[in-house]
């Protein structure tokens, strides 16, 4: 490497992809939970939860991540007391602003993933979970997600995936991530392209790597018979 | 035999993204050739460059560009050219530059050593410094009153790099463009906005109640703009010296300074005694 560009990448390249691997793994651990929950609620057999969990997919993944991001970083705070508020701009208001526009907007879409994966499930389990005696919630406790969840690796991969390269759009609400970072390294440098390809080849590598650790998720998790393909 | 083929074509796209080594730029043999000579400007930067009521892409640096400097690039050319526009922002003017996208850079951009080892700069058309901008009444007076207060500033802006390095005792928020930042300083999630000077009187003119906001803080910086070419290419480098020169030499540079920041122009800012001599003193006067 350049020595020119030991100091930037150290001070600058390296706290970034720590931050762009910190909001996205909160954020996907975030987006997971409420993808789960809505996306089962989108099936069950009563009206009102299906109605809010439909409610809940389409107006957050209808609107752009950007406008979100400015939502919950200039929305937000103003609703809560002064106190808080003057906390929270203190301790990193940007990063968790960021973090749920992240988690709630990739949640919405994690949960047309999983109702997918809920349906392509032939609604002989579900009867059949039903004649054992289970009550609806522990069908989808114990029978209908774990199922689903195994069913749907490779789309929920490549949702995670866009999570993460989304991640990026933090950089408007000044959260000093992996491309905010890069950007920096130009303006310490002046070599503009170098940055930009340094960049480009990080999320490639990042990404290249959490998909084919996913391969080997999706092939020890397959359900023989259920998704057709051998191991 | 398909697989083949997409390594090639990776590997022409991997090659098109570094710009070619060794090849001189020649700027003025293209504008002969197109008859075209390509800004990078602003539009958000009042008075430099920025859209004014009326939808007219105008400022002071597009004034020098269309007044001093095209004509001096004509005669260098000998024929007619026309001057055409295009966005850049701190992050993309440089690639936008070094792509050919654009042949001149004539916005806010700051000259620095830095730059100066990836672009070349015409003389300096401008002098200012950052300052803060803040709510009238802060306790913030000045670049020693930061320590523990959000500061906001532009990504990519020199004084954001100044602020980091020499004063870290500020958080420091760093936003992508003006109204970000601004919107961030009117809600509270910072105490002040740094920027060049001249900028924030810009900001502050424009903002909804002007009297509101306060400029404060002596120069902590300096920022002398320049317009930015592409390295290496003297003969353009000296068409463009040669119109500033010009204008610095007739007077005609003053009468556009009168036009923007006189006491009728868009944004009142006196020219200093110091500036004036700065200015004069790279033609040597």
């Amino acid at each position: 490497m350049e020595r020119a560009l030991e100091r930037p990448v150290r001070e600058l390249a390296a706290p970034g992809l720590l931050t762009t691997l910190e909001i996205s793994l909160l954020a996907w651990v975030l987006a997971v939970a409420l993808g789960i929950v809505s996306g089962a609620m989108r099936t069950v057999p009563w009206k009102p939860l299906r109605a809010l969990a439909t409610f809940y997919v389409e107006f957050f993944r209808n609107v752009p991540l950007l406008v979100w991001m400015f939502f919950w970083y200039f929305g937000v705070p103003p609703l809560l007391p002064g106190g808080a508020r003057e906390w929270l701009f203190n301790h990193g208001a940007e990063f968790w602003a960021g973090m749920f526009a992240l988690g709630v907007y990739h949640g919405a879409r994690m949960s047309e993933v999983i109702r997918a994966g809920i349906l392509a499930i032939p609604r002989t389990q579900f009867e059949a979970a039903v004649a054992m005696g289970l009550t609806t919630f522990q069908v989808y406790r114990l029978v209908i997600v774990p199922i689903a969840l195994r069913l749907i690796v490779p789309p929920a991969t490549s949702e995670s995936l866009n999570l993460l390269k989304n991640s990026s759009v933090a950089l408007t609400i000044s959260v000093a991530e992996l491309t905010f970072q890069t950007r920096q390294i130009e303006t310490y440098t002046a070599k503009a392209i170098e940055a930009l390809t340094a960049g480009t080849v990080i999320y490639l590598v990042l990404c290249v790597g959490i998909a084919a650790i996913m391969a080997r998720v999706e092939r020890r998790f397959a359900i023989p018979g259920l998704i057709a393909r051998g191991g | 035999m398909t697989r083949m083929r997409s390594v090639v074509v990776g590997l022409a796209l991997a090659l098109w993204l570094v710009p070619p080594a060794g090849a001189q730029p020649d700027t003025l043999a293209k504008i002969k050739e197109t008859g075209v000579l390509t800004i990078g400007t602003r539009t958000g930067s009042p008075p430099f460059a920025y859209v004014n009521k009326n939808n007219e892409w105008v400022g002071f640096s597009i004034d020098l560009v269309e007044q001093l400097v095209k004509p001096s690039v004509e005669k260098a050319v000998g024929r007619a050219i026309k001057v055409e526009k295009k966005e850049s922002t701190p992050p993309t003017r440089i690639p936008l530059l070094s792509s050919n996208a654009v042949d001149l850079i004539a916005g806010t951009m700051t000259d620095t050593p830095q730059r100066r080892e990836v672009v070349d700069f015409s003389l300096t058309f401008f002098y200012t410094g950052a300052q803060f901008l803040v709510k009238k009444g802060s306790p913030i007076k000045g670049v020693n009153d930061l320590a523990g207060k959000r500061v906001a500033a532009q990504q990519g802006a020199t004084n954001a790099k100044i602020l980091r390095e020499k004063y870290p005792q500020a958080q420091l928020r760093e936003f992508p463009d003006q109204p970000a930042a601004f919107q961030a300083l009117l809600q509270g999630q910072v105490d002040a906005y740094t920027n060049d000077g001249i900028q924030l009187y810009g900001l502050k003119a424009k903002a909804p109640k002007p009297d509101e906001w306060d400029v404060v803080g002596d120069f902590y910086s300096e920022e002398p703009y320049g317009m930015a070419l592409r390295k290496g290419d003297a003969k353009f480098k000296a068409a463009v010296d040669a119109g500033l020169k010009n204008g610095f030499e007739s007077g005609k540079y003053f009468e556009i300074y009168e036009k923007w920041f006189g006491p009728k122009g868009e944004l009142p800012y006196p020219m200093t005694a110091q500036v004036k001599a700065y200015l004069l003193k790279q033609i040597g006067k």
